[in-house]
């Protein structure tokens, strides 16, 4: 690995960093465990950068392996002393003016989603990233229908939850 | 506002709560020591092609074959360890070949296909171990009792065992071999089956999924 591609990876890495934050975001509970994953995403990221071919996009790219360290790669570790659950700043919703019944219902959402399991998360995660069908089934290399007809279901799942 | 379009329009907002980690913090950061399943995948298979090749070496010592030799099972023996040995080594190399495939860029469905594929090597490599032990162990039993039965003849002094005595003796042998070997089946299986728990679900999850 010579300078200039570590130069050009850790350049790439600062700019894109916070679709690894996101991605730690949804699939860790604490901000301890929330630096394990961002530090293993930068790890697998920096092992398959000599893979990266620049007609792809970085980002497009490092989706598919943030999301691939999250599901699969990442081996969590077992801690000893319980660290502060950052549920409290996790997802600042008091940040904008929002009547409280928005807010309840963000909060329910935000919650529902931490509930689902990884794979869903994945789905949930990619759709909020304005992702479309295409590149969600690319992804995670399951077919288009079923990425759409399981979305459909998460989406009902959670609208259920918001108007019991 | 439909529901969701509200979390989207908040996920984005999000996005300024967000951590920041400077270049320098981002360049310490990928020197660390990797943690990921694949690389305990490969440590433990590693360590049991390791061990696999020393119970081979440890096992036979000068005093084996001599004891072969007696037999006139020499050329047999080192035909069987020249088979054992070509088999390791393509274990080995179907380990390497798989291990090779596994990459962080595929999708997350050819990514656990590869990992599941990689084990399964490994897999059948114990299978191969466990149930070489065992024909090599019947083996050397079915020659301990003709040995045994020699040796009776030419004392003359009646060593045989009666039906009960043989069916105790070989049940009891049989019922060793088979609790040894399970246990050594059970703490792989226990090993895998914690380190892959989370990878197993999650791939049948994907397969369902990936199936139109």
């Amino acid at each position: 690995m010579n300078k200039e591609l570590e130069h050009q990876f850790v350049k790439n890495l600062e700019k894109h960093q916070n679709i690894a934050h996101k991605i730690c975001r949804i699939y860790t509970h604490d901000q301890e465990s929330h630096n394990d994953l961002f530090q293993e995403i930068t790890i697998q990221l920096w092992k398959a950068y000599p893979k990266f071919r620049g007609d792809a996009k970085f980002s497009t790219w490092m989706y598919r392996v943030a999301l691939n360290t999250a599901i699969t790669l990442y081996r969590k570790k077992k801690r000893s002393i319980k660290t502060q659950d950052y549920d409290s700043v996790h997802f600042k919703i008091k940040a904008e003016p929002y009547d409280d019944e928005i807010e309840k219902h963000l909060k329910l959402m935000y919650d529902a989603i931490r509930e689902l399991n990884d794979i869903d998360k994945a789905l949930v995660f990619l759709y909020l990233e304005d992702k479309n069908y295409s590149e969600i089934s690319e992804t995670l290399g399951i077919s288009e229908v079923n990425a759409r007809v399981r979305m459909n279901r998460i989406k009902t799942k959670l609208k259920n939850i918001i108007n019991p | 506002m439909d529901n969701l379009d509200l979390l989207k329009k908040d996920w984005k907002k999000q996005e300024a709560n967000l951590p920041h980690l400077s270049y320098d913090q981002l360049y310490k950061m990928i020197w660390k020591k990797s943690s990921s399943i694949v690389k305990w995948i490969f440590v433990i298979s590693i360590l049991e092609f390791i061990l696999g090749a020393a119970l081979n070496i440890i096992l036979v010592d000068e005093e084996y074959w001599a004891e072969m030799e007696k037999y006139g099972l020499t050329e047999f023996t080192i035909a069987v360890y020249i088979i054992s040995y070509l088999i390791t080594f393509y274990f080995i190399y179907r380990f390497y070949r798989n291990y090779q495939r596994i990459s962080a860029t595929e999708s997350a469905r050819i990514l656990m296909q590869n990992i599941i594929r990689t084990i399964k090597t490994v897999k059948y490599y114990i299978g191969f171990i466990l149930i070489s032990t065992g024909i090599v162990f019947l083996a050397t039993f079915v020659l301990m009792i003709r040995s045994h039965a020699l040796t009776a003849d030419s004392n003359g002094t009646d060593m045989s065992f009666d039906t009960k005595q043989w069916i105790l003796f070989i049940g009891g042998t049989l019922l060793a071999l088979a609790i040894i070997l399970g246990i050594i089946w059970l703490l792989y299986r226990v090993v895998y089956g914690i380190l892959l728990r989370r990878l197993n679900k999650n791939y049948k999850e994907l397969k369902k999924l990936g199936i139109n």
